[in-house]
């Protein structure tokens, strides 16, 4: 192997190594803060902080595993043939996913706070980049060309944030429905036209 | 269709278009905060939904249904165990990046995928496997998946490998077995009787019509009278390699079969390097053969006869009706067999009786395995020594038998005749 490619070897893990890190503290990160504070939470708050973990844990371990590539059946010793069914088994599922969906009903469980979830919503949307980083292999400098998509982004979570965070006026029961409506209906219409205008000089 | 520069253009395989795990991920993430925002009637989930579902806006519509994919190898011939390379072209899609991963099929390792850039009409890669058993077989597939510049969209192409004969990884031989008559054939074996070799064989007294230029000087000037240089002749050694291939018994990869094919590609190689005569007798369900030869096109027929021959057992085979010209008078016939079949123990006892020298290599490493009950020990008792008693009888008519593990190099079994010449008797 010639130096510059071991070069490049060496790189390219210690970039792995460190995605897989980034991708570990901030799914941690993300699952302490919508768990904060434990006792606050209504009842299921606990199952779904378990399940976050679990699921959590098993998203690094996937992230960790996904570059091994599979052996032939008839090379393996008995010890590799069960370290292989593991593998398979952290493989199985799609963990990120679920650690996703599990965090966010750990936030759902607590009393409303805006900002705090705004945080979480940051703090997730950083643990897919990292894990998608780590899977495709590639540096940070990709992610260049969609900051503007994700600075958008936060600045319409700051908007639903601040609509959250207004008081509410005394109004019918359906009020507070409508509010939530106009929020989704604002996001996803901004989700479609920011796209088309930053990609109008393409 | 041919392009300008003469060069055919590669075949065209259809893309089948998806979301990337990581799009599928933002996807959860949207999904999740929007229901959770209406359930609970609280906006900033939905606000939380909005970077997500901004990447995901940028999912590229104008995506090709077609690429060019070319697979190419070098040669269809490969080793088992040795690494061999296919070669991927990629015309088309330029603007996505490619990851190419070989989906190896049973007894293939292949090595780490290939990232391709995007940027460039068309890409070549080359990807590493290595065949691990013998066998005409699929190598697997490759899959090659194309990337958008956000990796939102996602577009797989599966194209199939092409089928190789793999040949069995020759066993490690450097000694060679030579016996004492070798037939009046040009080689580079001395012989006992002289010749015009290049290997000094003695001195006598000159008679004439001898060469002068073969007189010993120091010898003749002791003596008084005239004496030379004799020397031994170079001759070639004829040699059938037998290879059993009625039983398959042991460890998929390092069973009898599996053994019999390494140990004869091993010897056919080395002696062929050592430019002798080598034939080859596959003893299966028919039998087939090829007459002795030399040259690297004959190796090739041989290690294809290898592949060629159908496994299992014929009651009807007897290696009584070859042809002189596979069993030439005076040759040396190395047997690998696991000796299990009847038949075959009583045709080697027809060859030794018939004037051959025959050195059988056992490959036998496996035996019945016992139930558990005292008739399944006894019975596997018998079984051992029964095979015992077939060794002993083929050693007492004078065709020695060795062992041989698979493992080490087959010189260590053969060292007793490798060492000196092994002597023909009749």
């Amino acid at each position: 192997m010639s130096a510059r490619r071991q070069r490049l070897t060496a790189h390219s893990s210690r970039r792995s190594v460190a995605s897989i890190a980034a991708a570990a503290l901030l799914a941690a990160g993300s699952i302490c803060w919508s768990a904060a504070p434990l006792a606050g939470g209504q009842a299921g708050t606990r199952l779904s902080l378990i399940v976050a973990i679990v699921s959590g844990v098993m998203s690094i371990a996937q992230l960790a595993t996904s570059g091994i590539i599979a052996p032939s059946a008839d090379s393996l010793w008995p010890a590799e043939r069960v370290a292989w069914r593991l593998i398979g088994l952290v493989r199985w599922l799609p963990w990120a996913d679920l650690t996703i969906v599990a965090t966010l009903a750990l936030e759902a469980l607590h009393s409303a706070r805006p900002w705090h979830t705004a945080v979480l919503g940051i703090g997730l949307t950083g643990y897919l980049l990292a894990a998608h980083l780590t899977e495709s292999g590639a540096g940070a400098s990709v992610l260049r060309a969609q900051l503007p998509l994700l600075a958008a982004g936060i600045g319409l979570t700051g908007l639903a944030v601040a609509a959250a965070a207004l008081p509410a006026p005394p109004a019918g029961p359906g009020a507070a429905l409508i509010r939530v409506a106009a929020v989704v209906i604002a996001v996803i219409v901004a989700g479609m036209v920011v796209p088309a205008w930053l990609g109008r000089g393409r | 269709m041919a392009s300008p520069a003469g060069q055919e253009e590669p075949p065209q395989f259809p893309v089948r278009w998806g979301l990337s795990p990581h799009a599928r991920r933002l996807l959860t993430l949207s999904l999740a905060g929007l229901i959770i925002a209406i359930i609970t009637r609280r906006p900033e989930f939905a606000g939380l939904a909005a970077p997500a579902l901004l990447l995901l806006a940028s999912w590229r519509t104008d995506r090709p249904r077609q690429v060019g994919v070319r697979v190419s190898m070098a040669s269809v011939v490969v080793v088992e165990g040795v690494q061999t390379s296919v070669g991927v072209e990629i015309s088309g899609l330029a603007d996505f990046g490619a990851a190419l991963v070989i989906d190896p099929a049973e007894t293939v390792t292949a090595a780490a995928p290939v990232i391709l850039p995007s940027g460039m009409p068309t890409r070549t890669a080359r990807l590493r496997l290595t065949p691990m058993r013998w066998g005409r077989r699929s190598l697997g597939v490759l899959v090659i998946t194309f990337t958008d510049r956000s990796r939102v969209s996602e577009g797989t192409v599966r194209v199939s490998l092409p089928f190789v004969n793999c040949r069995p990884r020759p066993a490690q031989l450097t000694g060679s077995i030579v016996l004492s008559r070798l037939p009046s054939r040009l080689g580079e074996h001395s012989a006992r009787v002289t010749g015009d070799g290049a290997e000094f064989a003695g001195v006598r007294e000159f008679v004439p019509g001898d060469r002068q230029r073969r007189i010993n000087w120091p010898a003749t000037t002791r003596h008084g009278t005239l004496h030379l240089s004799t020397f031994a002749a170079e001759r070639t050694q004829n040699l059938v390699v037998i290879a059993d291939e009625t039983a398959d018994v042991g460890e998929p990869g390092a069973s009898t079969l599996d053994l019999v094919l390494r140990g004869a590609a091993g010897a056919v190689t080395r002696y062929l390097a050592a430019r002798d005569r080598v034939g080859l007798i596959i003893h299966a369900r028919s039998l087939s053969w090829v007459g002795p030869g030399q040259g690297q096109r004959h190796a090739s027929r041989l290690l294809d006869l290898m592949m060629a021959s159908p496994g299992g057992w014929d009651r009807g085979v007897s290696l009584t009706r070859l042809p002189r010209a596979a069993l030439p008078p005076g040759a040396l016939i190395l047997v690998f067999s696991p000796l299990l079949d009847a038949l075959f123990i009583e045709a080697l006892r027809d060859l030794r009786e018939r004037g051959f020298s025959v050195i059988v290599v056992d490959v036998l490493n496996a035996e019945p395995s016992p139930a558990g009950g005292r008739l399944s020990q006894l019975t596997g008792r018998i079984w051992r020594l029964e095979q015992e008693a077939i060794r002993f009888s083929l050693t007492q008519i004078g065709v020695p038998v060795v062992h041989w593990d698979g493992i080490s190099s087959l010189d260590e079994p053969l060292a007793p005749y490798t060492r000196r010449v092994v002597v023909a008797r009749r």
